[in-house]
């Protein structure tokens, strides 16, 4: 049995941490909270412009649904994520191994494969969109064609359209991520190694039982911001493709940037916000769910 | 005393009506900065303006819509006073009551009887005025000239001999393509602007979008017409290969680059757009024509529609007429004396000065004076050869050629439109049918929300 502490001695004893705290809750409820509840409630009224008319209920819901370009966008938006995680979750954790392994030039890896981060996202999409124009124009085409192959369709063919684009953002994306697995690497104890190595250990064991284990919790951590953050791909297929062809791109956070910016059709865009949202908690907990029934 | 209270009084009330004359408009159409010869125009129209209304402060506040920032603006009351939307906008912007109610203004000025029908229809709701036009427009085909020099398309005295038919123009653009490797013709298959090009092409072939049956509109974007006319795309693409690299990515201002810089022969456009292929890309002033729309098995059609000027839902009365009284002095406005004539051949003049081509416009307003002083002072700056033009104008004058765009949530119909045109122009196996039934069935609901209520 605790002793229950005076509420003036919890307070003394908190009272700095609560100071801490409060410019970034002051930020937070300003900037993050109160804009997040705001658009909750507007999914839920007509608007003309910003200003809220009339209560509907769950009416935009319903008109979002019955949108001809809400299932397909959300069918496009679990590809873009499986795409990622295909394409794109075990590049920065193999280039961070390889890198790990390097002894000489180290740094100049790094430098190398973060540098393509550090391009505007889009000058990066635009560059891309050159890369891979459908035509005999095209950078990539012009390439091709000088080994004698046929000019391609790439972004323009709708089976490859969303694995192009993720690509794209995994060649933009992957070096940031991979510093943070090499930070992750490099705290691992060497003796682990010197030991697995005197254990006659090859370079295949030492990643599965050494390297793994330890950067496990880093990937779990990573591949879930990874979903989050896929998830919500607007400009990349906005400026390449505009959701085409024949919708085969149109990502979910496409149809609020239409239904806000295009139609200002404010209450809906905040109906497929809040269902966004709603997808993202659901994945993120049953996730978390996963990952509890393995630890145990 | 009592007679000191009484001329305080009066003085305050003279103050108050001096007050309440002084109205400051924040112009929004004034050209932006790095347009010397047109700022300079504007100086002078300004000069004009105050020495008739010395009481209306201009502030140039120069405003490009944008729908990224239109709203903001609007929200927070920081629209200019008048300011230039795009054809797409009037009906969404009355909807969202963000632009003001004019009709009494424009009635005080006698405007409204001088405006094109269908130009007032389309700024209007409900019997309201909401806009005025800066200008209509009516869609042709622009003709890069050089491009069809060199393919040996001209006739003797070097006109060129531009397609009449939908079924010719597949075999110029051929002719273009093999002689000279730039494309035939750019079609638009990016955003919306596909489908409403596509629109007109297709009412040539007897498809109507959206009919009337016993009251209820009804969407038809599967008859066997839309079939033909999507069959035709689908050709001249697959069968003939004319089209620039990439329709997909093709929108508005890239069909007039492609045009103008000779990647491509032709391309919908209409009067009121000639400075794009020209001034903006480069393309020499006397090297553009712009012939009729094509006709198909179903006739010949042009899309029309205008340009407006609006006005924030937080704009003064006066504030409006002060702004309509400048748009006097611009010459857009159906006036005719000594001070729009001088605006409309300032107009022209910049235009002739800037290697836009001077052509006539296209009639926003049907006052007979107005429009002959207007077509006066365009001649009087014609820097163009009108036998590049003609033919257009006499086909946009013919009864029942003009046409506006389907009545009902034209944008959602563009969009199902547009997503046909991209899934033809890149897969060859594309069912033309399967592809239009499928929009139908999604447009059908969208119309039944803007129009069946």
């Amino acid at each position: 049995m605790t002793k229950r502490i005076p509420f003036d001695v919890r307070l003394r004893k908190n009272l700095p941490g609560w100071l801490i705290m409060l410019p970034s809750l002051v930020l937070f409820s300003f900037f993050v909270w109160e804009p997040l509840l705001e658009s909750v409630r507007l999914s839920l009224y007509t608007a003309e412009g910003m200003r809220l008319v009339q209560f509907v209920g769950f009416q935009n819901y319903l008109d979002v649904f019955q949108h001809p370009d809400f299932w397909p966008a959300i069918r496009n938006t679990f590809y873009y994520t499986l795409w990622s995680l295909a394409i794109g979750f075990l590049v920065p954790i193999v280039l961070a191994i390889l890198i790990n392994e390097i002894r000489r030039g180290r740094s100049f890896f790094k430098v190398g494969i973060y540098l393509p981060n550090i391009v505007p996202g889009m000058a990066m999409v635009l560059m891309w969109g050159f890369i891979f124009k459908p035509s005999n124009a095209g950078i990539l085409n012009v390439m091709l064609s000088a080994l004698g192959i046929h000019a391609q369709p790439w972004l323009t063919d709708p089976h490859l359209t969303i694995p192009l684009i993720v690509a794209t953002l995994t060649w933009q994306g992957a070096g940031a991520t991979a510093l943070l697995y090499i930070a992750g690497l490099q705290g691992i104890d060497p003796e682990l190694y010197d030991a697995a190595i005197m254990d006659g250990a090859g370079i295949w064991k030492r990643v599965r039982y050494i390297t793994v284990p330890n950067i496990y919790n880093l990937a779990r951590t990573l591949l879930i911001l990874q979903i989050i953050s896929v998830f919500q791909i607007l400009y990349q297929p906005l400026v390449m493709t505009n959701g085409g062809p024949n919708n085969a791109s149109i990502s979910i956070m496409q149809l609020v940037f239409r239904y806000a910016f295009q139609n200002y059709d404010y209450p809906k865009a905040g109906a497929v916000s809040v269902i966004i949202s709603l997808i993202l908690i659901a994945l993120t907990a049953a996730y978390n769910k996963l990952n509890k029934e393995k630890d145990m | 005393m009592r007679k000191t209270a009484i001329a305080l009084c009066l003085a305050l009330t003279l103050v108050g009506m001096a007050s309440a004359q002084n109205v400051t408009v924040k112009l929004g159409i004034w050209p932006e900065d790095t347009l010397a010869g047109d700022i300079a125009m504007h100086q002078g129209f300004v000069k004009e303006f105050n020495a008739t209304y010395p009481n209306v402060t201009i502030v140039p506040a120069y405003y490009k819509y944008a729908t990224d920032t239109f709203v903001s603006l609007a929200e927070t009351g920081q629209l200019p006073t008048i300011f230039e939307s795009w054809f797409t906008e009037p009906q969404k912007l009355i909807a969202g009551k963000f632009v003001k109610d004019i009709t009494a203004e424009v009635k005080a000025l006698g405007w409204d009887a001088k405006m094109n029908k269908s130009v007032l229809d389309l700024m209007s709701k409900d019997g309201k005025i909401y806009g005025v036009p800066r200008d209509a427009y009516a869609l042709g085909l622009m003709v890069n000239v050089e491009l069809f020099k060199k393919a040996g398309l001209v006739d003797k005295s070097g006109l060129p001999l531009y397609p009449k038919t939908w079924d010719e123009l597949a075999k110029t653009a051929k002719t273009i393509k093999d002689k000279t490797g730039a494309a035939g013709l750019c079609l638009l298959a990016k955003d919306n602007a596909g489908g409403w090009h596509f629109t007109n092409i297709a009412w040539a072939f007897g498809a109507k979008f959206e009919a009337q049956k016993a009251g209820k509109w009804v969407a038809a974007l599967n008859t066997p017409e839309a079939v033909a006319a999507v069959q035709y795309i689908k050709d001249l693409k697959w069968k003939y290969d004319v089209l620039t690299a990439d329709p997909t990515n093709e929108d508005w201002g890239t069909g007039f680059r492609e045009l103008g810089t000779g990647a491509a022969a032709m391309y919908i456009g209409a009067q009121d757009a000639v400075n794009q292929p020209t001034q903006v890309n480069g393309l020499d002033v006397k090297s553009l024509a712009l012939v009729p729309v094509p006709a198909g098995p179903k006739g010949q059609f042009s899309l029309m529609g205008g340009t407006p000027y609006m006005f924030p839902a937080n704009a003064t009365s006066a504030q409006v007429t002060a702004a309509l009284h400048y748009l006097e002095v611009m010459g857009r406005a159906p006036l005719v004396n000594a001070k729009t004539v001088a605006g409309l051949k300032a107009d022209a003049q910049n235009r002739k000065n800037q290697g836009v081509p001077v052509v006539p416009t296209f009639p926003a307003w049907t006052d007979p004076a107005f429009l002959k002083a207007q077509a006066a002072a365009l001649d009087e700056s014609r820097n163009v050869d009108m036998r590049l033009y003609n033919d257009y104008y006499a086909a946009v004058a013919k009864k029942g050629n003009l046409r506006t765009e389907e009545p009902f949530a034209a944008q959602d119909l563009y969009a199902e439109l547009t997503k046909v045109l991209q899934a033809v122009v890149t897969d060859k196996g594309a069912n033309v049918q399967a592809l239009l039934d499928t929009a139908q069935k999604n447009f059908q609901p969208l119309l039944d929300k803007a129009a069946n209520k």
